[in-house]
C-alpha cells in the first residue's frame, strides 16, 4: 500500500516544548528539595516563584528550585501549589 | 457522535481464515518468535477450557493439553484489515484505524444518508460482515466509545448518550485503561478496581503517584479529551506477486524472483516516475504462515541495482521455503527527479542531504516524527508556554 503523501497531515498535533514531568521529591523542613527522583540534592543554586494567570480558571503558582544532584546533574524542579505536587522542567 | 468498531482477537481470526475448522477447537495465537512465550488471542473453546489471552505457554498447555497453536500470519492480518477498512469506506465512513481490529469513525457525515445513528452503525456492522463478530460502541468521546465497544456483545451496537458517559464509565474495570501491568498491580494494591474509583481521586495525587501515565489514565477515567476523528486517505495498492509452483528456498532463485518483481513494480504506471522511499517484502511460507519485512531506503531511488542491494539481504531472513513472494511499495517520494546544477550554491548540498535524511526518518518512524520548534510566547514566565513542537512536512 502506498500511503497518500497528504496523509502526513493526518498525524498533526502540536506538543509543548519543555512540558513539565512529574517528579518524586522529598523536602526538608524549609520546603526545599532534599531528594529528587531518589537522588540526593547536594546544592540548591537558586530559588524563585512564578505566579501568573491568576485571572484565569487555570492559575499558575509555582516555587522553582535549581538544584545540583549527587551525580553532578543540574535539575530544575518546582512545587505546583495548585496541584500540590512536584515536577521537573527545563526552565 | 464518535463510533468505535471492535473485532476482538483480529490477528487470530485473520490467521484462522486459512484453516477455519480450528475456530471450533481450543486454539490460540502462538507467541511471537524471540519474544516472551505469552499467548495471543484465544478461541471461545480455549477460553471455556480455562486458557486466557496473555497466559504463559507452559501454563496454557498444562491447563489444556489439546490446545492448538496457530502460527502468526502478519501478511493475512494486513490484507484482511485493509479489506475491512475499504468496505467501511465504501459504505461512506471516514475511518481512522487505531490498531488491527479497532477503528474509529464519526457518524455525523452519514447520519442523514442512512436515517440516523442506529441505522448508520447497523450499516457499518453489515459492511464488515458478521463472520468477524464485530461490535460497535458510540459516544461523544473516543475513549467512551472504545469502552462501550469493549463491553458490547458480538453484533451489538451500544450507544452512550453524552449525559450518561460518566455513569457508564464508573462501574467498568480499570483494565480498559491503557496502563502497564505493573501499574494495574499498583492500583489493585491500593484497592482500586473500577474506573469510577480512579476518577474520584484528586488529579494531583494521581499524577504524583503514577506520573504522566497516571495523569492520562485519570483524564480517560473522566471520559478523555473531545478530539475529532481524522479519516485516513485511502491507500493505493502498488504491489507485485510471484507464485511458485513448488516451494522455493534456494537463495539464487529467490534473488532472481526479487529482480523480476522489481522490474514489474518499476514498470507500473501508477508510480508516475516517482522513486521508492519504503518497500515491503512479504512471503507465504510452505507451512501456511507468512513473513513480512519493511525496508526504508536511505535515499529514495528507482535504480534496480540499489533496490536489489537493499532488499536482497532480507531474503536470507526467510524462516522456511516459500510458495509466494510479494513486493509492495509502501511509500513513494514526492519528486520525480533531481535537478543538477553546474555550480552548486554554498550550503545547497548539505541542505539537500539534511532534507533527504529527515524524509528517511519520517518514512521509517511514521508521520509526526519530524518536528520543528515554533516560538509562540518567548517572553512568558511559564517555560512550557514559550514554544511549541509542531510536526512538519519535509
Amino acid at each position: 500500500m502506498v500511503a497518500d503523501s497528504g496523509s502526513a497531515r493526518a498525524g498533526r498535533s502540536a506538543g509543548r516544548l519543555n512540558a513539565p514531568r512529574p517528579a518524586l521529591v522529598e523536602t526538608g523542613f524549609d520546603g526545599a528539595p532534599r531528594v529528587v527522583n531518589r537522588e540526593l540534592v547536594t546544592l540548591v543554586r537558586e530559588e524563585w516563584r512564578v505566579v501568573d494567570r491568576w485571572w484565569t480558571d487555570e492559575p499558575v503558582d509555582r516555587r522553582y528550585f535549581e538544584v545540583v544532584l549527587e551525580s553532578g546533574r543540574n535539575v530544575c524542579v518546582y512545587r505546583d501549589r495548585e496541584e500540590r505536587c512536584w515536577f521537573t522542567q527545563n526552565a | 457522535m464518535i463510533a468505535c468498531l471492535l473485532i476482538p482477537g483480529f490477528e487470530l481470526r485473520a490467521a484462522l481464515r486459512a484453516c477455519p475448522r480450528l475456530a471450533l477447537v481450543p486454539a490460540a495465537l502462538a507467541p511471537e518468535a524471540g519474544e516472551e512465550p505469552l499467548l495471543g488471542p484465544v478461541t471461545a473453546a480455549a477460553e471455556a477450557a480455562g486458557v486466557k489471552p496473555g497466559m504463559r505457554l507452559g501454563e496454557a498447555l498444562a491447563t489444556c493439553p489439546s490446545l492448538v497453536l496457530v502460527e502468526r500470519d502478519p501478511a493475512a492480518v494486513e490484507r484482511e484489515w485493509e479489506e475491512a477498512l475499504r468496505r467501511l469506506e465504501d459504505a461512506g465512513f471516514a475511518v481512522q484505524p487505531v490498531e488491527h481490529g479497532v477503528v474509529v469513525f464519526e457518524t455525523r457525515g452519514v447520519e442523514r444518508l442512512y436515517g440516523g445513528v442506529q441505522p448508520a452503525l447497523e450499516r457499518a456492522l453489515a459492511a464488515v460482515g458478521s463472520t468477524w463478530d464485530p461490535r460497535i460502541g458510540a459516544a461523544g468521546r473516543r475513549f467512551t466509545a472504545l469502552a462501550a465497544a469493549s463491553v458490547a456483545r458480538s453484533g451489538q451496537i451500544l450507544i452512550v448518550a453524552e449525559t450518561e458517559e460518566k455513569a457508564f464509565l464508573e462501574p467498568l474495570p480499570l483494565s480498559l485503561l491503557p496502563l502497564t501491568a505493573a501499574r494495574y498491580a499498583e492500583l489493585e494494591g491500593l484497592g482500586l478496581r473500577r474506573i469510577g474509583e480512579l476518577a474520584q481521586l484528586p488529579r494531583g495525587a494521581v499524577a504524583e503517584r503514577l506520573g504522566a501515565e497516571g495523569r492520562k489514565a485519570w483524564r480517560l477515567a473522566h471520559g478523555g479529551r473531545k478530539a475529532r476523528v481524522r479519516g485516513r486517505k485511502p491507500a493505493v495498492e502498488l504491489a507485485e506477486v510471484l507464485a511458485f509452483p513448488d516451494a522455493v528456498a534456494n537463495e539464487l532463485t529467490l534473488r532472481r524472483a526479487l529482480g523480476s518483481l522489481l522490474e514489474r513494480l518499476l514498470a507500473r504506471p501508477e508510480r508516475a516516475g516517482r522513486p521508492f522511499r519504503k518497500l515491503a517484502l512479504a512471503a507465504r511460507l510452505v507451512d501456511g504462515g507468512s513473513w513480512r519485512r519493511a525496508v526504508t531506503l536511505r535515499d529514495a531511488t528507482a535504480e534496480v541495482g540499489r533496490l536489489r542491494a537493499a532488499l536482497g539481504p532480507k531474503l536470507a531472513e526467510l524462516p522456511a521455503p516459500i510458495i509466494e513472494l510479494r513486493l509492495e511499495a509502501v511509500e513513494l517520494a514526492e519528486h520525480t527527479g533531481q535537478q543538477l546544477a553546474l555550480v552548486e550554491p554554498a550550503g545547497e548540498e548539505a541542505d539537500t542531504r539534511l532534507r533527504e535524511g529527515l524524509r528517511q526518518v519520517r518514512a521509517s518512524t511514521g508521520t509526526g516524527s519530524v518536528c520543528t520548534v515554533v516560538e509562540v510566547a518567548p517572553w512568558s514566565r511559564i517555560p512550557e508556554a514559550r514554544a511549541l513542537v509542531v510536526p512538519r512536512d519535509v
